[in-house]
Parts: structure tokens; C-alpha cells; sequence
């Protein structure tokens, strides 16, 4: 007998792993499918955040940005540039002049860039509306321009739309909008400014007609980009332009690093409600991965016994498992990681057109290569220990699945005494019976109820921002700034427009903080007798020249409560005011204090309002209003619309689709390999069911009932615990942004109703299929026994 | 004779107060009650005895498919009942072959690879596994199935699989539990014929039956009655 059977075990082991992977090659690919999809949808998700919190990265690799940008005085000898050591490349340099862009009584100071019209290699702006620049383009030729997005956004300045642009010296051009672009080589308006025109150089010579008046501006591409490398291609260029006898001809330096911290989101309460996700994102990932994994072990529980009968010992059980589930966790990684690097490459960018443009920022490789290590760990750890327990079960086990006492159980006697169905009598054993995979199921189900719970409170707080704007401080849509008229004729008429409610005089001053440690904005809002309608989170609205209500942000800064008295200095007053109630509001991240302009005369401070917020009658559309404002003032009025920061937070409703969605099929997932092992293992009574006089239909309705009792009770433990938690975790987010606790809004009881009705719908339509299916595969029954053939002969 | 001294002669199987019990939530049963039993080297011996009394237990706990409650059980001169799981297995991987009451056949292997899976575990080369499960097969006239997924044979090829798959590595010891529980008289014959065969090759046999038939094949027949020894008697 050849004994090299310590050799071969390894052998025997890949001969079952291979057979075993063969046999049941569907299961394996749809579990290599659930995995990947869960690896793909987390890193798209980290992606999606990073890309979101900071589209620079985006934005430059789609630009083939510059790493510095230099700005020179006409005339400089850029060749020296290419002479830098650590310079790569040196762009073509562009033209640049100041203006003014005139728009009605708004007066912007713009920068005009003379670009041609053929793509620049380097940073060459995305056009995300209309189209670039023209030969044709010129002035001679309604002077095509291309303007920066976020820029023309703020100016509400669309493409087709012909704007006026006044030099220096009063040159004037009226240019035509042709398209609107985003570019890398700096931050967005309003945090970058003035805004940026590209145009043709004759348009340009059109209103800059002195050319020592312009400057040069020029990127450059350096070797090594750290951040050490660049400064010391900086010190370089000044050096290698550094004169004792004159002014340096380097006017600026940018670097991209610069850029890249000015850009990355300043919105706090963004930032935390998809690190939320992120994390909620994580936990449901691992759990599914291991479900799955686990699952596909208990599905062949008895093979793995009989595998310990045939001589594999129990660590060898464990190995070929272990080899089984790793190979198809390294196939679902490698999947994984293939789509979302694929979704990288392509070009979309996603998010509302107006808003900061979002695309997927790459994941750094270390991460990637994190990501598919954590999945196949999970996918080991998931293997071990039901591998390890099953591979300790004999195949000849005693018993199999003890009631707890052995008889009929209370609860079942007193069912079928009241007549309940017997199918849901039988159904609903499991329950008592097999607790663990009871539990597990349940499990399975609550987890992903209780996290989409979440996601549809997040969702409903967000429309809630969109639709009840009041409760944000934002019932006022529009905000007017007077003209070159006085304040008094223009609150005359808007006394008289039709569109408005009410209007609220006010006027905004930056203040700085006791001990001058930050700035916060203190802003009179309407009267103490007639304040601005403030929603009060806590406490009560002031309605006195003393009294004020004060942001979250606000109160976290000063470590303050509703109640405290603060002393400022407005305007270089100083003034002491009671903080009687606390509100929520999204403006400046919640570092508000809000009180009446009569506060302002009463301290001996100017209360001349600077603007109007304007309350519209409902159903009366913002934009609409605004453009009728502007219409009948004759264009003297400024008309700004309310900015509402659900409209940012637009992207956030897209990770909130894609969560709810890969939930869903986590859940399902869950679901299944539930199902599967449980009908899977009470197969072998639908004979015996059918035998004591149950009819097909009632053995079928026993093994869905199984499934669907474990099911409605984890959906609906797990909706009750996403309830509990969702206003907790929302109002915590909303918290520490400075938004303040209060902002969450529940998702309506139809809402819910319906999540859970489809949930159980899907579930015991997958019970029905299944138990149908199982139920038309020949059953492997024990071969019956035969009577005694001959009688004992006994001594 | 003293507790745990090795016995004088040298046998394949000897057990020494075999004590089975089982328990469930209260209840014992007691399976095997003492038995004592021995097997030589090469001998065929029949086990029979009515429902209840300890048959198939006693193979399992001398499988070590269930550990022995107390009692001893000397597998080739070397005490087993003590042993780990681990230890077990690498006992049955070389020694023991087992058939049991339903074939248990591993649901995602085909006949062929069931057959030849103990083989290459206890250390043959996969040409030579091949040549047993061909050969094996064809004395139980299931070559036509070898390519065949377990699920679709009937319970009595499934049966014969399982015999083919116990002799595969060549064990020093077949247990063999109603392995013609439901075949009919021709498979029966093909199967009594193998058995015959692989005894007079030098196989140890402890089988488990209820046809009279199939234990007159054998040297010796013990019956059991309430998990003890009633009867111990050779033929001629």
C-alpha cells in the first residue's frame, strides 16, 4: 500500500474542489457576481466621495492640467522656462486683461484669457455646455467667448446669451456666450476670482488695446510632483528671473496643491453624510460578502460530513474549503476592481449641471489593492468557522434537529387548537427549532432593512430641504440689493408686486468672534416685531432689540447654549444680546447669529438695510420671479436667488439611489441562500408531510411559510431599527456640520409601508420558486426497508 | 485478562465492553451495553439482529463514525477508541472502508469520482485510482455510469457505488452496513460475488444484515439483541 498519503491529500483535496465548483458552477458565478458587485459598488463609492469632496484630481487629469501656473509682466522671455530643471513641459502661454462684466446694474470684475481656438495640450478647459471657441469666433463675428463654469453659474449666464464687457479704459465688446467650461489651473467662483472669459486675441485686443496693459500667463509640467519637488521648480523660476535692477517680471505662482486644498469641499454637512454612507456602505459590504460565503458552506452541509468519513480530517475539511471560497474571492476581487477601474475611464461627469462638476476621482493603487485583500479576508474569515463546524459533524449524528422539549410544543398546540393553518404552524417551527440559521436569516434581512431605512431618511431630509425651505432659514427665495436708486423707492415697490408675501429688511456684517479667533456672520434680519420667519429648532423666536437666535455652528464655536448672553462687536459696536433660541441654518456652516435691524439703531449703529429678503407667495416659481423683478425695475435692481444646499448636495441623492439599490441586492442575496438552505434542508419531510395527509399545495405553503415568518420578522425588526437609528445618525451629521440637530425628516408611513410590502412580496416569491423547483427534483428518499426475508434463528 | 493489555493474539478488531449510549434532552438510550467482540485477519463475519439492537452503532463506533461512551475498540493491535478526529480520519483513510445504510455519495462528484476520491486520499497515484474504479466497476456492473452525477441512480446503483467506493483503497477493514438493503436478487448475486472475492484476496469483513442469504456467506455471525451478545457462532 503506497503511503505517501501526507502528498496527496493536497490532491484529493483540489480533486473535490474541483468537482464541487464544476457541479455547482451557477451558484459559483452568481456568488462571485454578489461579491464583485459589492467590491465594484464600494470602491465606485470612495471614488465617488473623493471625487466629490475634491474634483480637483478629476478635473485635472480630464484638463491635463498645469502643476504651477505662472503669471508674468508683457514682454517676458519665457524660453528660460524650458531651460528649469524638473520642468517637463512649458504650455503655451496665454494673453491675459482685466474688465468688468456688466450684466443690467451688476458690475463684475472679470479676467479675459486670449486662447486659440484649437485645443491647448495643456490645460485645456472641459467644455461641459455649448462648445469651445471658433476660428469664426471673432469680433467681426458676434465675438464668441467661453465662460468658467462655476462662474457663470453664480452670474446666472447662460450659453446663447450675449453679455457686455468693459475694459480698463472703457473699451466695450459685447460677447457672445458660446459655451461654458471648468479648468484646473484654479479654484472655482466665488472662491476664485475675478471670473474667467476665455476669448480669441482679437477679441480680447478689442477691449485691452494697450499691450503693456495685459500680462502672460503660462503653465507648467514638472517631473516628480510632490510637494517638495514644485517648490524647488518655484525657487527656480525665480531665480532664473530674479534681477537686482528691476521689479521681477513674476507676478504670481500658483501650484496645483494650492488649488487642490482651495477646491476641496468646503461643505461640512456634504462631507459627513457621505462619510456616513461610506461607513454604512462598509458594514453591509463585509456582512453580505460573509453571508454569502457562509451560506454556500451550510448549503452542503452533509458532504462535508462524509468528507470526514472518508478520511479527510477536520483541518484538511477546513483547507479545501478555504480553497474553494479564496478562489472565488480573488475572482470576485479581480472583477470588482476591473469595473470600477473601467468606470474611471469613461467620461461622465455626474451632478447637476449648474453645481460643481463631479466625476470619479481614482482610487490610489495601495487602496485598490487594500480593497481586494479586506474582501478575500472576509471571504476566508466567513469560511472558517462553519467549514470548521460542519467538518466536526459526523454523517451519522444522532439526532438531527431536537425540539426544544422533545413534544409539541406549547405555542404549536394552542395554534392548532385554534385552527391557524397548519402549513403556518409547521412554517413558523424553525423559529424555536433551529435557532442559529433562524437567527442568521433574520439577520440577513434586518441589517439591509435597517441601513435603507437610513438612506430614505437621508432622502427625505433632503427633499425636505428643497421643499420646506423654511425649515432651513431659507423661506425667503430671493434676496434684493438696491440699485443706484435709494433703498425707500425700491421697498415701495416691492410693497406693491403681486409675487411677494412679505419682504424683510436686513444687512449682514463679518464678525469677529470674541477673542478675534474666527469670524462668524451676525446679520439683522427683519424687525423684533416683524422678524424674518426663522424656523426655531430650540428655544423661542427674539422679540426684543436685545435678543437674538444663534446657529448651531455658531453655539458650537463659542461653546454656548440657548440662554447664554453673548457680547459682540457689529460694525464696530459693541452689543450684548440674549440667546433665546437656536435655528437651523445652512448659511456660513450654521456660524450665524441672527437678531433685528432695530437691535442695530438701539446700540447706536447704522440701520440702513443693505438688501431685502423677499418671502414669495406659494406656488410662485423663484427664477420666474426673479426674471419679472428684473423686468419691471428696468434692470436697477439686483436680484440674487437663495442658494439651498440641497442643491450641492444633489450628488448625494445619486449615492443614495446607488445604495439603496445595492442594498437591495445584498438583501435579496441574503435572501436567497437563505431560502435555499432552508428548503434545502426540510426537503426530506415534504414525503413524510405529504404522507400524514397534507396535499402538495399545503407541503408547499409549509416550506415558503418557513422562509417568509423569518423574513417579515427581519424586515420588520430591521425597519423599527432603522427608524430608531436614522433621526439620531441624520441629526448627528446635521450637528457636527454646524447645521444643527433637528434637520432630520422621517420618510412617510406610506413609505414604509410599501418598502415593506414589496420586501415581503419579493421574499415569498423566491420562497415559491424555489420550493417549486426543489419540490420537482427526485427526491434522494432512504431506501425504504424490507420486511425481515427470513426469521431470526436464535440459539 | 487485565483493563487495557494489548490481547495475546494478534486480531484485526477486538472490542472489550463496547458502551454506547445516546442522549437527548433527558432521555438515554443506551445503543450497545457491553459487547465484545473479536475479528481476525481476513475473516468475514455477519452481523444480524432485529431493529433496535445496536447493529449499525456498533459499526459507527468502530468506524469511529461516534465515539464509544466507554468500552475499548483495538483496531491492528493499536487502541482506537481514545483517538481525535483527526487521528481518525487518517485510520479510515488507510484502514477502514465503510458502507453505509444509505450511500451517502458526495452530491457534486460524479460515480467515477466518488470511487476514486479514497483511493488517491489514502496516497495512490491517479492512473492507478483509475484502474481500481474501472475495475471495481465493472465487477458491479456500472461502467456505463461512471460519468454520471449521483442523484440520478436509482438507490440500489447508488448502494453499489458506495461498495465500490469502501473497496477503493483497499482498507484492511469493510464495514459494511445493509449494503443489499435494497438491491434485487441479481445485483445481490453481483454483489455477494465481489465480497466473496475480496475475502478470499485477504479482506476482512464486518457486515451488517438482515438476508440470511447474504450471512451465510460469511465465517462467523454474531447476533445482537439490546445492544449485548446473544449469539456468536461459525459456519462448519
Amino acid at each position: 500500500m503506497p503511503t505517501r498519503s501526507w502528498a496527496n491529500a493536497p490532491h484529493a483535496t483540489l480533486r473535490w474542489v474541483r468537482a464541487d465548483l464544476l457541479a455547482r458552477r451557477v451558484q459559483a458565478i452568481l456568488t462571485v457576481a454578489v461579491v464583485a458587485g459589492v467590491v465594484a459598488a464600494l470602491l465606485l463609492a470612495a471614488m465617488l466621495l473623493e471625487g466629490t469632496t475634491n474634483p480637483w484630481q478629476g478635473l485635472f487629469a480630464r484638463t491635463h492640467g498645469a502643476d504651477v501656473m505662472l503669471r508674468f509682466g508683457y514682454g517676458t522671455d519665457l524660453a528660460k522656462l524650458d531651460a528649469l530643471p524638473g520642468v517637463t513641459k512649458v504650455g503655451t502661454p496665454s494673453t491675459i486683461a482685466s474688465a468688468t462684466l456688466e450684466q443690467g446694474a451688476t458690475e463684475s470684475p472679470v479676467e479675459l484669457r486670449a486662447m486659440r481656438p484649437t485645443e491647448p495640450a495643456m490645460s485645456a478647459p472641459l467644455v461641459t455646455a455649448g462648445r469651445w471657441l471658433r476660428a469664426g469666433d471673432s469680433p467681426a463675428d458676434a465675438s464668441g467667448a467661453v465662460l468658467e463654469a462655476s462662474f457663470a453659474a453664480a452670474e446666472h449666464v447662460g450659453v446663447g446669451m450675449r453679455v457686455k464687457v468693459v475694459g480698463v479704459d472703457g473699451n466695450t465688446a459685447t460677447i457672445t456666450v458660446v459655451g461654458l467650461a471648468y479648468t484646473s489651473d484654479q479654484d472655482f467662483y466665488p472662491q476664485a476670482t475675478p471670473g474667467l472669459i476665455w476669448v480669441l486675441p482679437a477679441t480680447l485686443q478689442q477691449v485691452e488695446k494697450i499691450p503693456s496693459e495685459t500680462e502672460e500667463v503660462v503653465g507648467l509640467r514638472v517631473a516628480d510632483p510632490s510637494a517638495n519637488a514644485i517648490g524647488q521648480v518655484v525657487q527656480e523660476v525665480y531665480n532664473a528671473y530674479h534681477t537686482t535692477t528691476e521689479a521681477s517680471p513674476v507676478e504670481q505662482v500658483a501650484t496645483s496643491q494650492q488649488v487642490d486644498a482651495s477646491m476641496a469641499s468646503n461643505d461640512r454637512l456634504l462631507g459627513l453624510l457621505l462619510g456616513l454612507f461610506g461607513i454604512i456602505a462598509l458594514i453591509a459590504a463585509l456582512y453580505a460578502i460573509a453571508n454569502v460565503t457562509a451560506s454556500r458552506v451550510l448549503v452542503q452541509r452533509r458532504d462535508i460530513a462524509m468528507l470526514g468519513a472518508l478520511g479527510f480530517t477536520p483541518g484538511q475539511v477546513v483547507w479545501a474549503l478555504l480553497v474553494e471560497q479564496t478562489a472565488l474571492g480573488v475572482a470576485a476581487s479581480a472583477l470588482g476592481l476591473a469595473v470600477a477601474w473601467t468606470a474611471i475611464r469613461t467620461p461622465a461627469f455626474i451632478g447637476p449641471p449648474d453645481g460643481v462638476p463631479v466625476a470619479l476621482a481614482p482610487l490610489p493603487a495601495p487602496w485598490m489593492a487594500l480593497a481586494a485583500a479586506v474582501t478575500v479576508a472576509t471571504v476566508a474569515v466567513a469560511t472558517v468557522v462553519p467549514a470548521w463546524r460542519a467538518g466536526r459533524v459526523s454523517p451519522v449524528a444522532a439526532v438531527a434537529f431536537t425540539p426544544p422539549r422533545g413534544r409539541l410544543s406549547r405555542l404549536a398546540r394552542i395554534g392548532l387548537l385554534v385552527r391557524l393553518p397548519v402549513p403556518l404552524v409547521l412554517g413558523a417551527r424553525d423559529a424555536f427549532t433551529r435557532r442559529l440559521p433562524a437567527a442568521l436569516t433574520i439577520v440577513g434581512v434586518a441589517i439591509p432593512m435597517a441601513m435603507i431605512t437610513i438612506a430614505m431618511t437621508c432622502w427625505t431630509t433632503l427633499d425636505g430641504f428643497t421643499s420646506d425651505p423654511g425649515r432651513i432659514d431659507l423661506a425667503a427665495a430671493l434676496t434684493v440689493y438696491p440699485g443706484s436708486e435709494s433703498i425707500h423707492a425700491e421697498q415701495a415697490q416691492l410693497a406693491r408686486d403681486p409675487q411677494i408675501a412679505a419682504d424683510y429688511p436686513g444687512a449682514e456684517f463679518d464678525t469677529l468672534l470674541p477673542g478675534a479667533t474666527a469670524t462668524f456672520t451676525a446679520r439683522a434680519m427683519g424687525t423684533s416685531t416683524s422678524p424674518y420667519p426663522f424656523d426655531v429648532a430650540q428655544g423661542a423666536m427674539f422679540d426684543s432689540y436685545n435678543e437674538a437666535v444663534a446657529g448651531q455652528g455658531l453655539l458650537d464655536l463659542l461653546h454656548y447654549h440657548v440662554g447664554d448672553w453673548v457680547e459682540v462687536t457689529v460694525d464696530g459696536v459693541p452689543m450684548i444680546f440674549d440667546i433665546v433660541g437656536r435655528t437651523l441654518d445652512p448659511a456660513n456652516n450654521g456660524d450665524v447669529l441672527d437678531f433685528g435691524l432695530d437691535a442695530l439703531a438701539f446700540n447706536g449703529a447704522a440701520d440702513q438695510p443693505q438688501f431685502y429678503s423677499l418671502v414669495l407667495k406659494p406656488g410662485i416659481d423663484p427664477s420666474a420671479a426673479r426674471q419679472q423683478l428684473l423686468r419691471m425695475s428696468g434692470d436697477r435692481l439686483q436680484v440674487q436667488q437663495a442658494a439651498n444646499p440641497a442643491d450641492g448636495l444633489g450628488v448625494l441623492k445619486v449615492v443614495i439611489i446607488i445604495a439603496i439599490a445595492a442594498l437591495a441586492i445584498i438583501g435579496l442575496a441574503n435572501l436567497l441562500t437563505a431560502t435555499a438552505v432552508g428548503i434545502g434542508d426540510h426537503l426530506h419531510e415534504a414525503g413524510v408531510l405529504a404522507a400524514i395527509g397534507l396535499t402538495p399545495r399545503q407541503v408547499t405553503a409549509t416550506l415558503v411559510v418557513n422562509t417568509t415568518i423569518l423574513t417579515a420578522f427581519g424586515a420588520a425588526v430591521g425597519t423599527a431599527a432603522g427608524l430608531a437609528v436614522a433621526p439620531l445618525l441624520v441629526n448627528a451629521q446635521g450637528q457636527a456640520s454646524g447645521l444643527g440637530w433637528g434637520i432630520a425628516m422621517m420618510p412617510s408611513v406610506g413609505t414604509i409601508a410599501a418598502m415593506l410590502a414589496i420586501t415581503l412580496t419579493v421574499a415569498t416569491a423566491a420562497a415559491l420558486l424555489l420550493a417549486r423547483r426543489s419540490a420537482r427534483a427526485p427526491e434522494p428518499l432512504a431506501p425504504p426497508r424490507r420486511p425481515l426475508a427470513t426469521p431470526r434463528s436464535s440459539a | 485478562m487485565t483493563g487495557s493489555a494489548p490481547a495475546p493474539v494478534p486480531v484485526m478488531l477486538r472490542t472489550r465492553k463496547l458502551v454506547k449510549e445516546y442522549r437527548a434532552d433527558g432521555l438515554c438510550v443506551e445503543a450497545l451495553r457491553g459487547v465484545d467482540i473479536e475479528l481476525a485477519f481476513g475473516e468475514f463475519v455477519a452481523v444480524m439482529g432485529p431493529s433496535g439492537s445496536g447493529k449499525s452503532t456498533l459499526l459507527h463506533v468502530i468506524g469511529g463514525l461516534a465515539a464509544a461512551t466507554s468500552g475499548e475498540v483495538w483496531l491492528r493491535g493499536q487502541r482506537v477508541d481514545a483517538l481525535s478526529k483527526r487521528d481518525w480520519a487518517i485510520q479510515r483513510r488507510r484502514h477502514i472502508g465503510y458502507v453505509f445504510q444509505t450511500a451517502n455519495l458526495l452530491s457534486t462528484m460524479t460515480v467515477a469520482d466518488n470511487v476514486e476520491l479514497p483511493a488517491i486520499l489514502s496516497g495512490v497515484s491517479a492512473r492507478q485510482a483509475r484502474q481500481r474504479r474501472e475495475e471495481l466497476l465493472d465487477d458491479l456492473g456500472l461502467t456505463d455510469k461512471a460519468r454520471v452525477a449521483p442523484s440520478r441512480l436509482s438507490g440500489g446503483e447508488q448502494q453499489r457505488v458506495a461498495l465500490a467506493r469502501a473497496l477503493a483503497h483497499h482498507p484492511s477493514l469493510l464495514l459494511a452496513d445493509e449494503p443489499t438493503g435494497n438491491l434485487d436478487s441479481g445485483n445481490t448475486r453481483d454483489v455477494l460475488r465481489l465480497l466473496r472475492r475480496t475475502h478470499a484476496e485477504g479482506q476482512a469483513i464486518l457486515l451488517v444484515t438482515h438476508d440470511a442469504r447474504v450471512a451465510s456467506n460469511a465465517d462467523r455471525v454474531i447476533n445482537l439483541y439490546d445492544g449485548m451478545v446473544a449469539d456468536d457462532w461459525s459456519f462448519g
